[in-house]
């Protein structure tokens, strides 16, 4: 069922790479209509005739801390969570397992030790992040710990016999949606503070799809037979930076520590 | 392999030419009799983007400093065959070339004599640093996985890849060092507000014809441990004022780096740096060298998660326990 339609994004990719070469290397923007049949966005293309995910952009909400619903708590707002259809099917050892990193999230939580946040959890960070597409790579630079990914597009296949802290990335525009397989994600990172994990056999495909200039839809299929009896989805909207001139800045999370570490060490500060 | 061979050769010859039988602190040599540097002619002209930039973008690898890599100051017999700098770096790839009729000199290019100019207090304060390795405070930030700043995320390093993004507005340059990144606007927009302060600097760039500037300032200077510049590790009885030293050049909030890169042929680039610091440095020194090589087919860049995990890597050096250190997260 998934194999055709695999088929046809890869044929679709290599037609548009081949315009794309020439629009690269200096000619006027190509003026072949996009492959937009089921697409409603109207939004700015880029030379190959992708819809134009440059710039910066961030998520608003509260999956961050939680991505199942949740009233709020002391320094948590509350959520209506980001899991369709409500809960995360856990298997019982797992949902044990969560509720144990709950109790323990303050010590537990990877990204308190500044560990870089893994995949989905990176996209609905509070902060925000820069996307830069070209036809063979995407790159995403976060402004938490300066992680990176780089989405290739180019049909080379997964490094699988590593593990990644943000995965390996390999991605295809299915019409207007851009759609990202992410593999070798490792068993350290969580989903949220609030204690959500996953094992080392996580395979995570995201959906971007773009609704127009400033807006896309993002849904996240989380696949992991160790932990859940059945493969999920979260969704969410992602909302384009609009502030001008606005670049990413730091959250250098290191540096944090040491200057944890460094007070009254005779260090600086 | 054959490639290092016939560089290291060349440097040999090259090195051999300067009066370098100096005193062990390097106060005593003669001044270099290298020729004077002058920024390399380019008549490459490069493909354009779609929005009429030169074209550099790609996957690169770091091509391999000369061994005797910053400074004339020191004796080759000091420097200590594969020490922890790029030799090591290039087992996996082939190692790249330098293009035709490149010019081989310490990387240091101004001032000639080859110092670092530092104040007397800088001076002081490096080596303070150098003598003190063994306390975190003073350690290394690279070794901390702190960025490494700029130019320092240019000079190679274990980790030697590098991807050139090009979009409209902008070249953004992803180091596979640590997941570094720069993104540089090219729109002519003014440098921010001087209370913000990243790691690697703000970077605000333009294109000279083909050469692509980019001035550097707005960098962080909250840690002992921000080194913007320098090599990997110390070598016995080098000078505070060599860059061969590595380690322990501080900057101060007026830091400022003014960056060239020339693209030589399709697959190189040459690098320069231009160094102001009016509180560290007496004057503006500048290093330059050939600093990218376009990557071999069928490169990969992966990830390099350097803080991860670097809890043992301290204890064992510093004997500091930072596994229950947490921070808090908005």
């Amino acid at each position: 069922m998934k194999k055709p339609i695999a088929t046809i994004g890869a044929l679709l990719t290599l037609g548009i790479a081949g315009g794309l070469a020439q629009a690269q290397r200096g000619a006027a923007p190509p003026r072949a209509p996009a492959v937009t049949a089921a697409s409603t966005y109207n939004g700015p293309r880029t030379p190959d005739r992708k819809p134009d995910l440059n710039g910066i952009w961030q998520v608003l909400g509260t999956a961050h801390w939680n991505i199942e619903a949740h009233s709020a708590s002391e320094g948590v707002p509350a959520g209506f969570g980001v899991v369709e259809g409500g809960a995360i099917p856990y298997q019982p050892w797992a949902l044990a397992k969560r509720n144990e990193n709950f109790q323990n999230r303050l010590m537990a939580d990877p990204l308190r030790k500044c560990y870089m946040p893994g995949v989905p959890r990176a996209t609905y960070l509070p902060f925000p992040f820069e996307i830069t597409q070209t036809p063979n790579h995407i790159g995403i630079a976060y402004e938490f710990a300066h992680a990176t990914r780089t989405i290739f597009l180019d049909g080379t296949p997964h490094l699988e016999d590593l593990d990644f802290w943000m995965g390996d990335a390999r991605g295809k525009w299915e019409g207007d949606a851009l759609v990202v397989d992410t593999v070798s994600l490792g068993d350290k990172t969580w989903f949220d503070q609030a204690g959500n994990f996953h094992s080392d056999v996580l395979k995570v495909t995201e959906r971007f799809t773009p609704m127009d200039a400033a807006h896309l839809n993002y849904e996240a299929t989380i696949d992991d037979a160790k932990v859940f009896t059945r493969p999920w989805k979260m969704s969410m909207i992602i909302y384009r930076r609009l502030e001008k001139n606005l670049e990413l800045l730091d959250y250098e999370c290191a540096e944090h520590v040491y200057e944890k570490l460094f007070k009254g060490r005779g260090g600086k500060p | 392999m054959r490639t290092s061979t016939t560089i290291a050769g060349l440097l040999l010859v090259v090195l051999d030419l300067p009066a370098i039988g100096g005193a062990q602190d390097g106060r005593g040599a003669a001044p270099a009799s290298y020729p004077p540097y002058t920024r390399p002619a380019s008549t490459f002209v490069p493909q354009r983007t779609a929005d009429g930039q030169p074209d550099i973008s790609g996957l690169y690898v770091a091509i391999p400093l000369p061994r005797g890599i910053e400074t004339p100051l020191v004796p080759l017999s000091n420097r200590a065959p594969n020490r922890a700098n790029s030799e090591f770096s290039y087992s996996l790839n082939e190692r790249p070339k330098l293009p035709e009729g490149a010019q081989v000199r310490p990387v240091g290019v101004d001032p000639p004599d080859g110092k670092i100019p530092l104040t007397p207090e800088a001076l002081a304060r490096r080596k303070e640093i150098i003598a003190n390795q063994e306390k975190i405070e003073h350690l290394d930030g690279r070794v901390l996985c702190l960025a490494p700043g700029v130019p320092r995320s240019t000079i190679p390093a274990p980790v030697v890849g590098y991807q050139i993004f090009q979009k409209p507005g902008y070249v953004v340059i992803f180091y596979e060092q640590s997941h570094l990144y720069r993104t540089i606007p090219i729109d002519g927009r003014p440098p921010p507000d001087p209370n913000i302060r990243k790691a690697m600097g703000v970077s605000r760039g333009r294109w000279e014809g083909n050469v692509l500037v980019v001035e550097v300032t707005n960098f962080t200077n909250n840690l002992s441990n921000n080194w913007v510049i320098g090599a990997i590790s110390a070598t016995p009885g080098v000078p505070a004022e060599s860059l061969t030293t590595g380690h322990g050049i501080p900057h101060s909030n007026q830091y400022r780096v003014t960056e060239r890169y020339t693209p030589i042929d399709a697959n190189t680039i040459h690098y320069e740096a231009r160094l102001e610091d009016p509180k560290v440095f007496t004057q503006p020194w500048t290093i330059a060298y050939y600093a990218f090589a376009r990557a071999p087919k069928g490169y990969v860049p992966v990830e390099y998660a350097c803080f991860e995990g670097n809890d043992k890597n301290l204890l064992l050096m510093t004997n500091t326990d930072i596994t229950g250190i947490r921070v808090s997260v908005p």
